[in-house]
């Protein structure tokens, strides 16, 4: 059950509640993804919604925005009941929602997508003046820089953001949903985002902020409720509260933020690159021309923002991806021409960015996710015929070992929360010994219980001499595991230094290309 | 709001059984209820008494040695069909061809059965062997055209069947056309016709045996050979099986070269089976009833025995209710056409039946991608 505390922040108590989410209970199947989950939300103030992956508070969110009925529950705006059975309800409402994935029409411009839906008219004709003049004053009157004529797909992330706020604000909403805001944003991206937060809640909007990153909320948000296992744990104020208290909180038990990690003892290089070219799938250059060498005992990290060519290099590496022009070096060895089975067999372990399509076979079971590339040899196969119940009981020792839960091997791998999935990729490359790991994005979504265990093994690994590469968009990551980093800025490395002399800043500046090419 | 129930999990074990049989069985169950209760709407809507005219269809199916023979003659070449399409549907894939490489089959048998005659049951082997080959090969041109140029199955997989049926008919009818009153090939030898199984079962012939057989080679192949797993792994998730290093193409050739051949021995059976030569014009819909067999089936080999012995026995005592009652024989069309519907529209079972029938059946194949 859950309680919460009035807010004291700078909007709190003394603020009118504008929303209310009383006892909401949404269950799928077996599973109770919210469980009498209260939250509220007072006037002018920034509320974060923290929680592990699964936890549930994108499903609270998606109740709110009428994406989702709930099974119980009732929802307070304006101290009125209301009952929102589709976006269009919750619009009407007043609720905007900002998406983890933007749901902008990448040809259109900045003012055709913002009045999509909601077109001003001249008789029966889109009125498109009145379009970009609308923009123009919602764009004055929030402070949110935008040009309306501007193509949406030649804008930056950042300021695609902003648009998406813009359609939000052009709806009307007195209550903005912001989920999971910052994962594609540079540091100094995220720093503006903060601020036009702020004034938006200065002119009297509310906001709820969705998110796994405890340092953000406690820069930005006035009050935080936490969630875990479809429960809401406490909602505390941030001014009374330090990471390590919301990571306990969020977790259910001290997690260490930082791992510890030893002086590294540096051998010989063992996977290298040189003037390596790759194609994205559009055919455009996605790696122009990368050049570096990772050594036995380190970890090299790889920091960008999402989009500038890590993706394919990781692919061209493992050799998931055919490689343009250059050269993949694997201890002295060149295996350009190789692929991913061959270098696997070599001793090169690769963990994929994208485990729901590439990672795992969702409708397979553990033990044959666990055999995926080694299915053909003995002892899985022999002449051709498998052997399941060999492959499940080494599926088993390896969840074990890599804390894997559910423990089954025969369940579907699709069943299991990030976190876990990621485990279990990581148990199956990682249990074959390999020389070589390289690492694409391996605790993107995923709760800070198994992202603590993901960087241990991977330290771990680092002290048995291997070599890892290590890629990854979240910056604390990066500072926190490698040894050196390099930035990747539009397919090219832009920034070499070890992880001593990196600052938040200079790695935020390469990110976002006004650094010194290497 | 509606009021709330806190749903609470059935207990462990018994739900894991639930889910694993009950659950693969829940909805054909159901979609067979439904639809008998549609079609009894419809019976009523002739004129007829709904329970007379079901007792007749049961009884025309199995409820004698004769009318199990019939049913089991109507199942067999099913039960090919339906693997040719549940396999390569295992590696994503839709195979729509099954009409023709029936024909292909047919054809081969009929020309080696006839040619090798006095081969005896030497002949009849290399008449499997035959077909199957011819099949596989049939079968892989649309595999190979999607492989390498992106050619969707469905269209050439179509187009193929206006190929093969055109052609098998020519042949039957020119090249090998035989002597008789039935317009056709010569008709084989008895010494490499398949034996009748007797006891009463009328033309009951040991084809089905065959099918049970082709049966547990699909499911050896899909579970229990590496090349199984490989199609298994394209057809769930193309990303991961490239990730892992499986061919996609290759797969892609191979999953629609097998189906090719399996339904190419649905025309194996028919002809060194039932009718001991390939009459023109040829049993028909064949490969198109092969679809709805593995869909009922849930494309799994056990299912797909199961299905075509459903088709097949619908199909048999159809005649058996329109002796008896009055009803037509279209109307076991209808019923099947209603079981397809629902079990592949699983929503409307839901709606029908309530949200209770879909926690059930949570966690079998067909239930994913629902929208959780």
């Amino acid at each position: 059950m859950s309680e919460t505390r009035p807010g004291g922040g700078a909007a709190g108590a003394s603020s009118p509640v504008v929303l209310e989410m009383r006892d909401v209970t949404k269950t799928f199947g077996p599973v109770t993804a919210n469980d009498h989950v209260s939250l509220v939300l007072h006037r002018g103030e920034i509320l974060g919604l923290l929680g592990e992956n699964g936890a549930g508070k994108s499903t609270l969110m998606k109740i709110l925005y009428g994406l989702y009925r709930p099974d119980w529950g009732t929802i307070l705006v304006d101290g009125e009941e209301v009952e929102i059975r589709d976006p269009k309800d919750a619009v009407a409402r007043g609720i905007g929602m900002v998406h983890q994935h933007f749901t902008l029409i990448p040809p259109l411009t900045v003012a055709e997508n913002i009045v999509l839906g909601a077109e001003p008219r001249r008789g029966v004709s889109l009125d498109l003046n009145e379009a970009i003049r609308a923009t123009e004053r919602l764009s004055e009157r929030y402070g949110l820089r935008v040009d309306p004529r501007a193509r949406v797909a030649d804008l930056s992330v950042g300021v695609q953001q902003r648009v998406e706020i813009l359609k939000t604000l052009y709806r009307e909403a007195r209550i903005l949903v912001l989920d999971e805001p910052t994962a594609v944003l540079t540091p100094q991206e995220t720093e503006d985002l903060f601020e036009i937060l702020k004034e938006l809640v200065a002119d009297g909007l509310s906001i709820i902020l969705i998110t796994h990153k405890l340092g953000e909320l406690l820069g930005v948000s006035d009050r935080i409720t936490i969630i875990r296992d479809g429960h809401v744990v406490e909602t505390v104020n941030a001014a009374e509260t330090d990471e390590r208290a919301l990571a306990r909180l969020m977790v259910g038990r001290d997690v260490l933020l930082r791992v510890e990690k030893v002086q590294a003892k540096v051998g010989q290089p063992r996977l290298g690159c040189e003037d390596l070219v790759v194609r994205s799938g559009t055919g455009a250059e996605a790696v122009r021309g990368v050049s570096l060498e990772v050594r036995a005992g380190e970890v090299l990290g790889v920091a960008g923002v999402d989009g500038n060519g890590q993706v394919e290099l990781a692919e061209a590496l493992a050799g998931t991806r055919p490689v343009g022009s250059g050269s993949v070096y694997l201890d002295g060895e060149d295996v350009t021409a190789l692929g991913a089975d061959a270098r696997q067999e070599r001793g090169l372990a690769y963990v994929p960015e994208d485990r729901q399509s590439k990672g795992l076979v969702q409708d397979f079971a553990l033990y044959e996710n666990n055999a995926l590339k080694t299915y053909d040899e003995p002892p899985f196969s022999r002449l051709g015929w498998l052997f399941p119940r060999v492959m499940r009981r080494r599926a088993s020792e390896n969840l074990d070992a890599y804390d894997v839960r559910p423990r089954d091997p025969d369940a579907r791998a699709g069943s299991l929360s990030g976190g876990n999935q990621q485990k279990a990729i990581l148990a199956r490359e990682l249990s074959g010994d390999p020389g070589v790991i390289v690492a694409a994005q391996p605790t993107r979504g995923v709760d800070v219980g198994a992202i603590e265990f993901i960087h241990r093994q991977l330290l771990e690994q680092r002290e048995r001499g291997k070599a890892i590469l290590l890629i990854s968009l979240e910056l604390e990551e990066i500072r926190s595991l490698s040894d050196r980093i390099v930035v990747m800025y539009d397919g090219c490395m832009v920034g070499e230094m070890s992880a001593d002399e990196a600052t938040d800043e200079t790695l935020g500046l390469l990110m976002a290309g006004r650094g010194v090419e290497v | 709001m509606d009021g709330g129930r806190r749903g609470k999990p059935v207990g462990g074990v018994l739900r894991r059984l639930l889910n694993q049989i009950g659950g693969a069985l829940v909805f054909p169950l159901l979609a067979i209820g439904i639809s008998f209760l549609i079609g009894a709407v419809i019976i009523i809507a002739t004129g007829n008494n709904p329970v007379a005219a079901y007792v007749a269809l049961i009884t025309g199916a199995f409820g004698s040695p004769s009318a199990i023979g019939r049913t089991l003659v109507n199942a067999t070449p099913l039960v090919f069909t339906g693997l040719g399409v549940a396999v390569a549907f295992r590696a994503g894939l839709f195979n729509i061809g099954g009409e023709g490489q029936v024909f292909i089959g047919a054809i081969t048998a009929a020309g080696l059965g006839v040619a090798l005659g006095p081969l005896g049951l030497l002949a009849t082997l290399v008449c499997l062997l035959g077909c199957i080959l011819t099949g596989f090969l049939w079968g892989a041109i649309p595999g190979f055209l999607k492989a390498f140029f992106g050619a969707h199955e469905v269209v050439t997989t179509i187009m193929l069947n206006f190929i093969a049926i055109n052609l098998a008919t020519y042949l039957a009818l020119n090249t090998l056309r035989g002597e008789g009153l039935v317009p056709g090939t010569d008709t084989v030898a008895a010494a490499v016709r398949l034996p009748l199984i007797g006891l009463g079962l009328g033309r009951a012939n040991y084809g089905i045996l065959l099918g049970i057989l082709a049966a547990v080679v699909a499911y050896v192949l899909l579970w229990r050979t590496g090349r199984g797993f490989q199609i298994r792994a394209v057809g769930l998730s193309p990303g991961a099986a490239n990730y892992a290093g499986m061919g996609i193409k290759a797969n892609t050739v191979l999953a629609l070269a097998i189906g090719g051949a399996f339904c190419a021995l649905g025309g194996f059976v028919q002809v060194i089976g039932v009718e001991g030569k390939m009459s023109i014009p040829f049993v028909a819909n064949l490969g198109f009833n092969g679809i709805g067999v593995a869909l009922l089936g849930r494309t799994h080999p056990v299912g797909v025995v199961f299905g075509a012995l459903l088709f097949g026995g619908l199909q048999a005592g159809a005649q058996q209710m329109q002796f008896a009652t009055d009803v037509p024989l279209s109307l076991s069309d209808v019923l099947l056409a209603v079981i397809l519907l629902f079990v592949t529209a699983t929503k409307i079972v839901e709606f029908v039946v309530g949200k209770r029938a879909r926690t059930l059946a949570a966690g079998t194949r067909l239930d994913e991608g629902l929208g959780r």
